[in-house]
């Protein structure tokens, strides 16, 4: 068949020069678009493959139109020599751009492990910036936080009414809390300096007790020792311990919590002794209650036949010899009685001040205290009382005797009275320079008949029939002594007012 | 080094002698007829495998979720279109058994076909019309990347770079 290739011609003059416009068109955006972002493979990628579509469309489409143009020239000749070259750079193109496209998975990879590295690496870096940032607000809050605690545990540290005491391994004080300083009688202007704690202890058993616990168990808890203070005293104390061995890049410490318990074991002792005395008494009380009647018997049928004998017999004096020692007796047995608080005080109002200085002067007068100093220093304020002043007088008689005992020929002994406003008490406070009470003696110096003094000197009674009258007053009586440097009675007698009677 | 050269100037002469005395090796041969036509061929066939892989990795890749990338998936489609179509010119070009084809002055064609293969003749004449096929591919490629050169960077370069 014969058929018009006008449509052909048409068409393959107008789609070869299309194609090499739009082949330029899509380079010129490709470049375009790599010169958006030059680090972007992918966008490299497509102006290669434009760059080959180019190459490909100028020699189709030129190839083409020169054919055509050759052709319609008479020029067919011309042609047939340019056609074999135009071919083979057609099929070099095709292969071109085949080659490209295929690196195209190859180059998506590439970009895409390139985005996702750089789309880490900015995630990372944003959140090390934030990190940074928050670091700085989480470090300043954390500081504040360790500041208020540290000012917390320093001021519990300070504050503390125990030793708080940091040792270190070798057993020297390493830190020392104020209450410490105090407890131990350092003064805070002394250096540690090498102190150890073990210096403190009044016994190295104890101390040795301790060692042995923490070397086993790392604490120790609640361990009863005595502690010497620097000048010298005693302080029974309770000591808790632990071993700090958890602190990286520090060396082991042991802290200690010392808790002074002297008040608590005086208190104690106190009680203990109170008790002791009140089982006395009541023993006491019913040995006088027996003796007493048969005693009164011989003492009236003695001075019934006294009666009836003539002075200056044998006989007489033989009575009158029974008749002394009854009364002897009797008295002992008045004294265990008032000791054992079985007679009701005869109350009446009673200035103390008065009273306390009647009985000074009495012993001054009747006793041989020259080269004594008497050192009277009464409170003024100190009110009128209902008291039984006729025991409180024995009271002080006592106590003064004893102190005048004491001191022996030199020395000094003070009396003074003192209205306690806060407790509504007064104290009555005999001290004297004696020889003082030595410490075994202080808890047995109120039994009934126990005495310090040589034989038929004293009866062992004065103390205790104090203690029984101070106590039905609803008193108290309180000794401190210090071997070879004195002692000082404290009798302590509630206020109560005549005009209120309570 | 010197040893090196030592053993080269040993094969000296046998190299000598195989460059003067040589007969006809037959080293080279002669590319004329058919194959120019079938590289041709095989350049259209791996640019038509180049296009349906570039269709099945910019698939594979979620790319064709972007305007821009889909309409160069359409462009592949084109291209693989126009290269099967040129490939049956080529191949029916060289049928000059059963079709024989002639320019008949500057305006007119005859396509003589052998009997029960008239249809060739049609067929070659529809398939010479291939820039409708080329040219649309251009278009599509020019219109995506003038898209991706538009759209935003989000859009055109996706954040989440998926796929294997």
């Amino acid at each position: 068949m014969i058929i018009t290739n006008l449509p052909i011609w048409i068409v393959d003059m107008a789609g070869s020069a299309a194609m090499i416009v739009l082949s330029l068109m899509c380079l010129r955006l490709a470049l375009k678009l790599k010169h958006l972002d030059k680090s972007n493979v992918i966008w490299t990628y497509l102006a290669w493959v434009c760059y080959a579509l180019c190459l490909f469309a100028f020699s189709r489409g030129a190839g083409h139109i020169l054919k055509h143009v050759m052709v319609m020239a008479g020029r067919v000749n011309i042609w047939e020599a340019i056609r074999p070259f135009s071919g083979s750079i057609n099929t070099l193109s095709f292969m071109v751009v085949s080659s490209v496209t295929l690196f195209f998975h190859r180059t998506w990879i590439i970009y895409r492990d390139i985005q996702n590295d750089k789309l880490a690496l900015q995630s990372l870096s944003d959140e090390l910036l934030f990190f940074n940032s928050h670091l700085e607000r989480l470090v300043a809050e954390r500081s504040k936080e360790v500041a208020v605690s540290e000012r917390k545990y320093r001021r519990i540290f300070e504050v503390s009414k125990d030793i708080i005491l940091v040792m270190g391994k070798d057993g020297i004080i390493l830190e020392l809390n104020p209450e410490g300083y105090a407890m131990l009688g350092l003064k805070r202007a002394d250096s540690l300096n090498g102190k150890r704690f073990k210096d403190f202890f009044s016994d190295e058993k104890d101390w040795g007790r301790i060692e042995k616990m923490m070397e086993r168990n790392g604490f120790v808890t609640n361990v009863e020792i005595e502690l010497k203070r620097s000048d010298g005293a005693r302080m029974g104390s309770l000591v808790s311990g632990s071993l700090d061995a958890n602190q990286p890049g520090q060396e082991e410490t042991i802290h200690f919590l010392v808790k002074d318990i002297e008040q608590r074991r005086m208190m104690e002792k106190q009680m203990a002794q109170a008790d002791k005395l009140a089982s006395i008494g009541q023993l006491s009380a019913g040995i006088a209650h027996e003796i007493n009647n048969p005693l009164g018997v011989i003492l009236g049928y003695t001075q019934l036949l006294l009666r009836n004998e003539k002075i200056e017999t044998d006989r007489y004096n033989d009575l009158k010899t029974i008749e002394k020692h009854v009364k002897n007796c009797k008295s002992i047995v008045e004294d265990l009685l008032n000791f054992a608080r079985s007679s009701k005080p005869e109350i009446k109002t009673t200035r103390i001040n008065e009273a306390a200085d009647d009985v000074l002067n009495f012993i001054l007068h009747h006793s041989k205290l020259d080269g004594i100093d008497i050192i009277r220093n009464y409170d003024e304020e100190a009110p009128p009382m209902l008291l039984d002043e006729k025991k409180i007088r024995q009271v002080l008689i006592n106590l003064l005797m004893n102190a005048g005992h004491a001191v022996g020929k030199k020395g000094s002994i003070s009396l003074s009275t003192e209205y306690i406003r806060q407790d509504n008490k007064v104290a009555i406070k005999v001290a004297d320079s004696g020889y003082g009470i030595e410490k075994n003696d202080l808890t047995r110096i109120f039994d009934p008949f126990y005495t310090t003094k040589p034989t038929g000197v004293g009866t062992g009674l004065g103390l205790s029939v104090s203690y029984g009258i101070v106590k039905s007053h609803g008193g108290e009586i309180l000794v401190e002594s210090e071997f070879g440097k004195g002692t000082l009675f404290t009798v302590l007698l509630p206020v109560v007012s005549p005009e209120t009677g309570d | 080094m010197k040893q090196i050269i030592c053993k080269s100037i040993k094969f000296l002469p046998v190299f000598l002698a195989v460059l003067f005395y040589s007969e006809q090796a037959m080293a080279t041969q002669k590319h004329g007829g058919i194959e120019g036509v079938i590289v041709h061929q095989m350049a259209h066939i791996i640019f038509v495998g180049a296009m349906a892989l570039l269709i099945y990795w910019l698939r594979q890749h979620g790319l064709v979720v972007n305007q821009g990338w889909r309409r160069i998936q359409y462009a592949a489609v084109f291209f693989l279109l126009w290269n099967s179509n040129a490939f049956i010119v080529h191949f029916l070009e060289e049928q000059v058994d059963i079709l024989d084809m002639a320019q008949i002055g500057p305006w007119q064609l005859r396509l003589q076909a052998q009997p029960g293969f008239e249809w060739f003749a049609w067929l070659y004449y529809l398939v010479k019309l291939d820039h409708l096929l080329c040219v649309p591919a251009m278009i599509c490629l020019y219109s995506g990347l003038k898209r991706l050169l538009e759209a935003p960077a989000s859009e055109s370069r996706p954040g989440k770079m998926e796929g294997s």
